[in-house]
């Protein structure tokens, strides 16, 4: 029985060792290529760089951060230290429930309301608040559980010195510092790999310059990964495999960072 | 000369439908220390969080009945902050903040605008002198406090307590989770303590009752048995529940 939960264990770990790995070493080496991360594809994504993907995924990480951790943060002190209890449940209970959406169906969302709805056309701005209505429950989620865990004693504690609730609450937010610290990596984390809300929200395929104002359209990496993967030829899929490696290689580096979070939370 | 600073007048509390305090009856005097003893779930620690009202943060709670703090009815208090400067509490678990050493006690301070630092380092260390603390953290005021030892945290609470100079310390069973040396020190510094200020302890042991307190105050169940001099109490327990809690069948 024992080596059977061995034997399974390390085939699972040996799996999941060898898919990362793959993925990684089968784009790594185009790193050093001369402009990579520094040029605009050409020939239809067969030469060139990944320049403007990168910057249309970090600015869209940028607004992203923007939006939802200050609403995020906000609505998770509203539930945990001044809502009354029963429409504290409700609303976290929501926000799971708004968790398990499907992201494509935030996408179809983000394209009526912001896109059409309210103008904003494909763009950086509507991409970026789709991801957001996807990332706020996320973050709230995550970082109520945390502003839970602080105990009681604390806030009593701090009341007990005749201090105010926003002092109370300061403090309860200065011991889950760490925790908040995780919870918006993880937000951050899932919002930079999320496609399928940006596909049809903000992301297009080719555009031969960087966004110069909010209204204009994004390449991101995600995005271009799947259109490189659904509509080019052989010779432009090392450009997708260089970039799968360098979303994975920057999604181990955000889970490492909250592993050495979760660790020195204590402290 | 003592003077009466609370004045409890029948007071009934409950969580919900289940009643925790039933018609109490009592006067606190001032300085000295006045044990609230008890067997577990009898109301005490109930009844001391009315005295600076951190039940109202609990939602279930209702209470009917006065509680006056030298005449004035506490449940009349607006400025609750100001209030809880005067009368503090101190907890069952040693909760310190996170934060350094010096920063603990400093933070009463700080929130009532204090920032001169002479002032403010001042301070500190004389509320950690009086909590019998600052011999052994004087070296490590800027270390974080959650590395001290179990009963040194509860001194700085104390010492946390005494920095913003109140006139009531409350403290709910504040030796429960320490060791017996720990839970000596912390006995001697509140009969130092208490010459200066009103020291009211909640204890479910009778020994530390016995030993620190002046007045006691004996709930069972709810009801308040029998109060009055410490020494008067134990020598003759007017009430056969009392005799009971001390001669150990019943706690």
């Amino acid at each position: 029985m024992r080596w059977t939960f061995r034997i399974i264990s390390y085939t699972v770990f040996v799996a999941f060792t060898l898919i990362i790995g793959i993925i990684i070493f089968s784009g790594v080496n185009y790193f050093t290529k001369p402009g990579f991360f520094t040029q605009y594809p050409k020939s239809a994504m067969s030469e060139g760089g990944i320049f403007p993907m990168l910057i249309g995924s970090l600015l869209l990480m940028i607004v992203v951060f923007l939006v939802s951790i200050p609403t995020g943060l906000l609505g998770t002190i509203f539930i945990t230290e001044f809502a009354p209890r029963r429409l504290s449940i409700f609303l976290q209970s929501l926000a799971a429930t708004m968790n398990s959406i499907p992201s494509i169906v935030y996408g179809l969302f983000g394209l009526s309301l912001f896109c059409v709805k309210l103008s904003l056309g494909t763009s950086l701005i509507s991409a970026s608040l789709t991801l957001s209505t996807m990332a706020i429950p996320f973050f709230i989620s995550s970082a109520a559980e945390f502003l839970r865990a602080v105990p009681k004693e604390l806030r009593e504690g701090v009341i007990a010195l005749g201090a105010n609730k926003l002092q109370a609450t300061l403090m309860v937010l200065r011991a889950s510092k760490n925790g908040l610290l995780t919870s918006l990596m993880l937000t951050l984390g899932r919002a930079f790999s999320e496609t399928a809300p940006i596909l049809v929200t903000g992301a297009v395929f080719y555009a031969t310059q960087l966004p110069k104002k909010i209204t204009d359209p994004v390449m991101t990496l995600p995005t271009s990964i799947y259109a490189i993967v659904m509509n080019l030829g052989e010779k432009s899929q090392w450009m997708a495999r260089a970039m799968s490696s360098l979303m994975v290689i920057v999604m181990i580096s955000i889970y490492s960072t909250v592993q050495f979070l979760r660790r020195h939370r204590n402290e | 000369m003592s003077e009466i600073v609370f004045e409890i007048e029948n007071l009934f509390a409950h969580y919900g439908n289940h009643r925790v305090l039933d018609n109490v009856n009592a006067r606190i005097l001032s300085k000295g220390i006045t044990a609230i003893m008890g067997p577990s779930g009898c109301g005490k620690s109930t009844l001391l969080r009315c005295l600076n009202r951190l039940n109202d943060m609990i939602p279930s709670f209702s209470m009917k009945g006065v509680i006056k703090f030298h005449g004035q009815d506490i449940y009349s208090i607006k400025n609750l902050t100001e209030y809880r400067k005067k009368v503090t509490m101190v907890f069952q678990r040693p909760n310190p903040f996170p934060m350094s050493v010096f920063d603990n006690v400093a933070y009463g301070l700080r929130i009532q605008g204090i920032t001169k630092k002479e002032l403010l380092r001042d301070k500190v260390e004389e509320a950690l002198k009086k909590a019998a603390l600052w011999d052994e953290v004087k070296d490590k005021l800027k270390k974080p406090a959650v590395q001290l030892s179990g009963g040194q945290q509860q001194r700085l609470c104390i010492a946390r307590a005494l920095a913003i100079e109140p006139e009531v310390i409350l403290l709910d069973e504040p030796t429960s989770a320490l060791d017996p040396i720990a839970t000596t020190k912390i006995e001697r510094l509140l009969e130092s303590i208490a010459e200066q200020y009103t020291v009211i302890i909640v204890t479910h042991s009778m020994g530390q009752a016995l030993r620190i307190s002046d007045e006691v105050i004996f709930l069972y169940e709810g009801r308040l048995i029998e109060y009055g001099l410490t020494s008067e109490v134990v020598k003759e327990p007017r009430h056969e529940m009392t005799r009971q809690f001390l001669t150990g069948k019943i706690g």
